[in-house]
């Protein structure tokens, strides 16, 4: 059906519900338990897909003939796990949906007989019965019950053409499911566990330099084991334990692109980052532990390191464009990490112009570091508001120097001194004759134009506004982009 | 390894002759040196800028190594920092967390070389140190009045790594100070027209180079948010395409 050999896509998974992740560092047990199984696993075959936690596959052909059939090395495997006093379930059939499935099956029916076969051709008929909800696509699933197909072996009879049409591309794949079809083939690969470096420190390193002395040969070992096996990671977790058990955690961009040098640079920037203890420009994690790295952590000292690939992909090299791209240096890129590293991630941003009518949605601040490559962040930042569509009701050219991220009130009088208001049909209650800005002294306005009404998103009760946009000029020779909303003045840029 | 030598020392009295025009295509390398740091830097000690900023400046461009301030934040700013980013340059813009992106693509600054740090955070002297290690051009609205000591510390790194800071606010040891001594906004009426344009006198005084304020008139921006030199003694409404008639009536 699919151009594949059948006994090429016998797959064989494992699933074992008391698995942890093993980022859940120090919870003992359950790591372990992930240690402990994988490679327990391992033993049978090296090449083992770790799906998510508490599942893991790989393609059975091989190991199966090696350990003298299915059913014995699905009984094996079993047994092993079993040993660890671990409940189980083994499952083997063409493809990884029904080889899933088939192995909560065997999970659900107990220790005694833990493993499900599925036969070589079997995997339709083995699905069939089930109820649609298992494909995974709540929506779906509930729509299809609403047209009256409750089983696979239903939604499977229907043409793969009209379920594309009626149900778009999630539709297909999940028809694909059903029909006992892979949605993608498996990729084997070793554990991502396996490529984590650590070291301890024992004593507990009291000063930086010590660790971060230590984070340049960890590199250096991270690497080459990357590299051995022809992977890059596109991001490195440096991960600092102190012996009070309080973790620093920061992701580093990586792209297969640092030294270890800079690796152990930036494992320095976290350090001094974390003991200079910003408050406020901290996230995440490490703002939690400089909150009390004043007068735990430091007394202390740091007892482990350990860096972790992150997002792993296959090493390609790298090229770059032949002109015309914004290659951030390495100068750059450094000292702007650097600032992230003193102020948190979010502290540079990199613009990337957008679409849309306020001066303020025409620009999007991405952070530093989140963005591949200049092209890359613009396609997907831009998504839903791409530059080159017109923007009817957009502020003409020339755009503002000054754009007010939050607003700034403002109050716009006419001759006699009273607000001056817009009318539904924007006409106003009088010429605007005096401006004052966040409550400033009231300066003359010279010339202004406006208003120009924009009703934006008005389908969406949540999102929908009117306003009447002005532009002003007061008599110090300033001007403004003055907005009216809901009876209350705005500046929203200035043109200074 | 001796001809190559003699051809680097070859170059620069060919290069005297027009240096204004080769300043223009950063060809020429003035001989001064600015310090240590100068040896890892790329290029001149000169940042090339917008062509209708060069009369304002000693040089006609940027000076590695030197502060400028230009008042309050303002397109004057953005317009500054247009040349060099052109150039090659990155830029950063720190403290300034209502940077226009907008006009500053108009005016030439390409935001693929433009970093925006919004908040420097209270140690910001140190965090401005960082950034002039890395980026040409550092444009900074401080957040307080620095200190004496903070501030020449921040001199001496704009020195030591070549590169330009642009203070939008006063900043007491500058080499060069720029401000808009008068603007006329064009294009808008009484409500009537749009902002089309501003007509601003910038003057450009300091230590560096000019013995008196030298003053230009720029459109600050023009109609297409360009920076130009406004066409002297040519009729002022002839220099605002598209823009004449609203000018006369504001006058």
């Amino acid at each position: 059906m699919t151009g594949q050999p059948d006994r090429d896509r016998r797959v064989l998974a494992v699933r074992c519900p008391a698995w942890r992740p093993p980022s859940l560092v120090g919870a003992g047990p359950g790591a372990r338990a992930f240690e402990l199984v994988v490679s327990a696993v391992q033993e049978f075959c090296p090449r083992i897909e770790v799906l998510r936690p508490g599942i893991c596959a790989f393609a059975v052909r091989g190991p199966a003939r090696y350990f003298g059939g299915e059913a014995e090395l699905g009984r094996k495997i079993a047994e092993a796990v079993t040993r660890l006093g671990l409940d189980c379930g083994v499952g083997i059939a063409d493809g990884m949906f029904a080889a899933l499935l088939a192995s909560r099956d065997g999970l659900l029916t107990g220790p005694s007989d833990p493993v499900r076969i599925v036969p070589p051709g079997g995997t339709a008929a083995f699905l069939a019965p089930r109820a649609v909800t298992v494909l995974g696509e709540p929506d779906l699933a509930d729509l299809l019950v609403r047209l009256g197909i409750r089983t696979l072996g239903e939604f499977a009879a229907v043409p793969a053409a009209e379920a594309g049409n009626r149900f778009g591309a999630h539709g297909l794949l999940a028809h694909r499911l059903a029909r006992g079809l892979d949605p993608r083939p498996l990729s084997a690969g070793p554990p991502p566990a396996d490529l984590s470096v650590q070291i301890e420190f024992d004593p507990p390193a009291e000063q930086s330099e010590r660790v971060v002395f230590a984070a340049k040969s960890l590199a250096g070992q991270l690497h080459a084991q990357l590299a051995a096996s022809g992977l890059a990671c596109v991001r490195v977790e440096v991960e600092v334990i102190c012996d009070n058990g309080e973790e620093i955690t920061r992701l580093w961009r990586h792209d297969g692109l640092l030294s270890e040098l800079a690796v152990a640079e930036r494992v320095r920037w976290q350090l001094d980052g974390w003991r200079a203890g910003q408050p406020g420009g901290e996230s995440g994690e490490s703002g939690e532990s400089s909150e009390s790295g004043g007068d735990g952590c430091q007394a202390g000292g740091i007892s482990l390191l350990r860096l972790v690939p992150d997002q792993l992909v296959q090493a390609q090299g790298r090229q770059l464009g032949l002109w015309g791209d914004a290659v951030v240096s390495d100068r750059v890129a450094r000292a702007a990490v650097r600032i992230q590293a003193m102020l948190g991630h979010d502290a540079v941003r990199q613009p990337v112009l957008s679409g849309g009518r306020s001066p303020s949605d025409q620009a999007v601040l991405v952070p530093f570091g989140d963005t591949e490559a200049p092209g890359d962040s613009a396609a997907s930042y831009q998504a839903g508001r791409p530059v080159d569509r017109p923007w009817p009701g957009r502020i003409p050219a020339p755009a503002p120097a000054t754009v007010y991220p939050l607003p700034r009130p403002a109050r716009v009088t006419d001759g006699s001194g009273s607000l001056v208001e817009v009318t539904g049909r924007g006409q106003l209650s009088g010429e605007p004759a005096r401006l004052s800005v966040a409550a400033g002294a009231p300066v003359a306005v010279t010339a202004w134009t406006g208003p120009w009404p924009v009703t934006e998103r008005w389908w969406d009760t949540e999102q929908a506004c009117r306003k009447a946009r002005f532009q002003l000029v007061t008599a110090d020779g300033a001007a403004w982009l003055a907005v009216v909303q809901d009876g209350r003045w705005l500046i929203e840029a200035s043109y200074d | 390894m001796g001809a190559a030598v003699a051809q680097v020392t070859s170059l620069p009295p060919s290069g005297r002759d027009g240096l204004a025009g080769l300043l223009a295509e950063r060809t020429v390398r003035s001989g001064r040196e600015i310090g240590a740091g100068s040896g890892v830097l790329s290029g001149a000690d000169l940042l090339p800028v917008l062509p209708a900023l060069r009369d304002l400046l000693p040089d006609g461009a940027l000076q590695r190594g030197s502060v400028v301030a230009a008042g309050s934040w303002s397109l004057l700013c953005l317009a500054l920092a247009a040349g060099p980013v052109a150039a090659g340059a990155w830029c950063v813009a720190a403290g300034i967390p209502e940077f226009g992106v907008l006009a500053a693509a108009d005016a030439g600054l390409d935001p693929a070389r433009l970093l925006l740090i919004p908040d420097l955070g209270p140690n910001w002297p140190q965090a401005v140190a960082s950034l002039l290690d890395g980026c040409d051009l550092v444009v900074l609205r401080p957040p307080n009045r620095p200190p004496a000591q903070a501030r020449r510390k921040l001199e001496a790194a704009v020195r030591r790594h070549g590169a330009v800071l642009l203070v939008a606010g006063d900043w007491d040891g500058a080499q060069l100070r720029l401000r808009i001594a008068a603007q006329e906004w064009t294009g808008i009426g009484s409500g009537h027209g749009r902002l089309r344009g501003r007509r601003a006198q910038v003057v450009a005084d300091g230590r560096g180079g000019w013995s008196r304020p030298q003053a230009r008139w720029l459109w600050l921006p023009g109609p297409d948010g360009a920076v130009t030199a406004v066409a002297e003694e040519a009729g002022e409404s002839s220099a605002a395409p598209g823009s004449g008639a609203e000018q006369a009536k504001i006058g």
